[in-house]
């Protein structure tokens, strides 16, 4: 079996059913629920498309860096479609042509395929949004989008004229053996970087997030803030680690902006007073850290500091928009007391923030430390002391949180859960623990994924 | 010169985006910026004298000719085809915008 | 003052671009890029599976992408994912459209004219030509310039010249729906079929025949009526959604 079905499947089933209305949220769960099984059968290799080798025709990488983040992107999609496809039948096929515009995003080689899978997956997300209600912000998110995809693209072209090809590992290539200088590269680099930065969310052009997130409901939540941004991260940290050049100084600008990406993020958490809110801003500085990591070139512990990213804000996200989307409104204090009533679900809420603080037993943690060991090892201190700080202004702001959510005598909101979402949030925070503990595996694989090298073909 | 036509296009877009606080006018900022992306992307694949890259009886007798870059050309066909989708769908948004607050001015909106 | 402060920063970029391309021995000057140390040159000579010698226009025959056009053949051949992915993201827009402005029984948006009777057949007999014209050009699109996309628009505006000049007319959605989705299915499953009856997605399966044929090129002609189709379909959608509102 091919990879290109996890791509393909998806569209075909998108495209049928535009005639089967009806049908369409099945259609749905079930090519949804068969891109996670599938992938257990697929072979890892490099895919040509037409029968034209790279770097002339287009190649899909499906190597072990992708086949995680297809994993935990797949699993993800089809759990928040789980929850949601009955409540949202209309979108059915603009979210299975997202599921192929994101498995694509993961799995594509050439860098314009990239740029159309981005506006694919882009413009799936901005209709996605489009179900807050809040057209405006869905308005600024396409303005932000397509200009980033446009600063992506000429950057992209600019490029080509200096090395003359679009495949990544050619391009990667092409460059080593040409020996240009890199502040030759740096410029077409920054514009890409800069687009990408757009969609991961990266500071000074993630204006249109606040919007986006702050009137999430329960499909938007747990998409925006935890699959997409996973893929988006993946992408970010495939392109930084293989193919991008950045000169020291360059390099040097773009650390000090992720770490003002973070502290900034962190500390309008610390001063919110929306649950959704708390938890954008943060979910902005982990995007910060998740470039970081991978700018450092830790591939492996930047790969899973996206994955526990993801699981704990899917969690996060669909435990407070359910009740807020229940009792329409997220200040903290009409939900104090949220969890007295609804117990399993707020285990599972406390498991993922405090595996998002990083504290010990959780997957967060294990990933914050193995992050802060490499970065001494380097003999780095300036970032771990950022890093380090922002964690205990986002421990103070998430106990306190916890705090409020779980005490309250009186008057307590009610809000129920269904069964698919308690065992949901329950089986992914088990999951956030098991792998906090039993670490043994992630560490292998982490290790494994640092000695690849995308520029002789993915670690096949 | 038609690199810096489109550079010029570009910068015009941006500024239009950043000054502008009209909906639709911001679509048209957008559609500025998409044409200079688009116009640069064939500019790169210029050749001075170059033919359009499509085989004609007419090539056959002549011997010294060149063709300009291809590549280029089919990728704008790409960007020109999704600069249309987006466009198509920030004005489905500017229509829904006008139905929720009856005006197009992002300021007079007001606090949600 | 903010617009003087945007009119700066655009300034300062637009500076850096052309400073930095200028500077940039690379990126070569306008008119003088080298296409033969591009991957494009190995398109023009169709030889990036085999070697056919010299292409030569009306005698070339078998050639690994048969189509006069080199456009064409990158298009829809060489690079034919990324069409793929295009006529996507033309689908997730007019689906996008209809579902922003709104669901069924939807009547037209009255014009500020009345429509007479001599506009109305005159748009009508031109609406033939302009169809045709499309069709024609998406069918030649992989020997002359023009194919699927810029024929699928004129499609669609033939359909938006009948729009604007009869205030009660509306196409058949539900046809247009059908199309939209048996074009796209039949291009996926165009590409599942190289896929399985050959060894790649979206290989070229047909016979390319001698360059500069109509019938010639292998599945080209076909993909790009299908895109013809598809982009015609779309964009009529997203034209009758402008047009129409709910019936009050």
């Amino acid at each position: 079996m091919s990879a290109i079905l996890l791509i393909v499947v998806p569209l075909l089933a998108a495209f049928i059913s535009i005639l089967f209305k009806k049908a369409s949220p099945y259609i749905l769960l079930i090519v949804s629920f068969a891109s996670v099984i599938v992938l257990g059968y697929i072979e890892l290799e490099v895919i040509t498309i037409g029968g034209f080798a790279s770097p002339y025709g287009i190649n899909l990488v499906f190597d072990q860096y992708s086949l995680i983040g297809l994993y935990i992107v797949n699993t993800l999609f089809f759990l928040v479609v789980a929850i949601n496809c009955v409540k949202f039948k209309e979108m059915s096929t603009i979210l299975l042509i997202a599921l192929a515009g994101l498995n694509g995003l993961l799995l594509t080689g050439d860098l314009f395929n990239l740029f159309v899978f981005i506006e694919i997956s882009g413009i799936a997300a901005y209709l996605i949004t489009a179900t807050n209600k809040n057209p405006l912000a869905t308005f600024n998110y396409l303005v932000a989008g397509t200009v980033g995809s446009s600063l992506y693209l000429v950057g992209l072209i600019i490029l080509y004229a200096m090395f003359g090809t679009l495949n990544m590992a050619d391009m990667a290539n092409e460059i080593a053996v040409s020996g240009v200088d890199a502040s030759l590269v740096a410029f077409p680099f920054l514009l890409m970087f800069i687009g990408l930065g757009v969609e991961a969310k990266l500071l000074p052009f993630n204006s249109w997030v606040k919007g986006i997130l702050a009137s999430s409901n329960k499909l938007t939540g747990p998409i925006i803030a935890s699959v997409y941004a996973a893929t988006i991260g993946f992408v970010v940290g495939r392109l930084l680690t293989s193919v991008f050049v950045f000169s020291d100084t360059l390099g040097l600008v773009i650390t000090i902006i992720l770490l003002a990406s973070i502290i900034a993020g962190e500390a309008m958490a610390f001063s919110s007073n929306k649950v959704r809110e708390i938890l954008l801003f943060s979910s902005i500085a982990q995007a910060g850290l998740v470039v970081l990591v991978f700018l450092q070139g830790f591939i492996g512990w930047g790969v899973f500091l996206v994955v526990a990213n993801a699981a704990g804000k899917f969690i996060l996200f669909t435990v407070t928009n359910h009740a807020s989307d229940e009792l329409g409104t997220d200040e903290v204090n009409d939900l104090k007391g949220l969890f007295v009533n609804n117990k399993i679900v707020g285990l599972a809420f406390t498991v993922a923030s405090l595996s998002a603080i990083g504290l010990p037993v959780f997957l967060g943690f294990v990933v914050k430390m193995n992050i802060l060991g490499d970065l001494f090892a380097e003999g780095n201190l300036f970032i771990p002391a950022v890093i380090l700080i922002t964690s205990v202004v986002e421990g103070i702001y998430f106990v306190r949180l916890l705090i409020k959510l779980w005490y309250k005598e009186h008057d307590l909101p009610v809000v129920q859960y269904d069964f698919i979402i308690k065992y949901v949030v329950v089986i992914l925070a088990i999951l956030i623990m098991v792998f906090g503990v039993y670490t043994a595996p992630i560490e292998t694989e982490a290790n494994d994924l640092d000695l690849i090298s995308f520029v002789e073909g993915g670690n096949l | 010169m038609l690199q810096y036509v489109a550079i010029v296009l570009i910068m015009l877009g941006l500024y239009g985006l950043l000054t502008q606080r009209n909906i639709i006018k911001i679509i048209v900022s957008l559609n500025i910026l998409e044409i200079g992306v688009n116009l640069f992307i064939v500019s790169v694949g210029f050749v001075d004298g170059g033919l359009a890259p499509i085989f004609t009886s007419t090539y056959n007798s002549s011997v010294d000719f060149s063709f300009v870059d291809p590549l280029p050309q089919a990728l704008v066909l790409t960007a020109i085809v999704i600069g249309v989708g987006t466009t198509a769908l920030g004005l489905a948004l500017a229509k829904n915008i006008y139905q929720k607050y009856g005006t197009f001015e992002i300021d007079e909106m007001g606090e949600e | 003052m903010k617009n003087f402060l945007a009119l700066l920063l655009t300034l300062f970029l637009g500076y850096m671009i052309i400073a930095s391309l200028s500077n940039n021995e690379a990126f070569p000057k306008y008119g003088e890029a080298d296409v033969s140390s591009r991957v494009s040159q190995r398109y023009i000579d169709r030889n990036v599976t085999e070697n056919p010698g010299e292409v030569l226009y009306g005698e070339a025959t078998n050639l690994e992408s048969g189509s006069a056009n080199t456009i064409a053949a990158i298009v829809t051949d060489y690079r034919s994912f990324d069409t793929l992915g295009e006529v996507t993201v033309l689908t997730v827009s007019a689906l996008g459209v209809a579902l922003l402005l709104g669901g069924a029984k939807q009547s037209r948006i009255e014009l500020n004219f009345k429509p007479n009777f001599m506009l109305r057949v005159g748009s009508r007999a031109l609406f033939g030509i302009i169809l045709m014209t499309g069709m024609y050009i998406s069918i030649h699109g992989h020997l002359t310039p023009g194919g699927g996309f810029p024929g699928g628009s004129m499609i669609a505006s033939s359909l938006l010249l009948l729009y604007l000049a009869d205030d009660e007319f509306r196409a058949n959605i539900k046809g247009v729906k059908v199309i939209q989705s048996v074009a796209g299915s039949a291009y996926v499953i165009a590409g599942l079929l190289g896929l399985f009856i050959g060894t790649y997605f979206l290989e070229n399966l047909l016979d390319t025949a001698v360059l500069g044929d109509l019938f010639s090129a292998g599945m080209i002609p076909i993909i790009y009526v299908l895109i013809g189709f598809k982009v015609g379909s779309e964009i009529s959608r997203i034209i009758d959604n402008f047009l129409t509102e709910e019936s009050v």
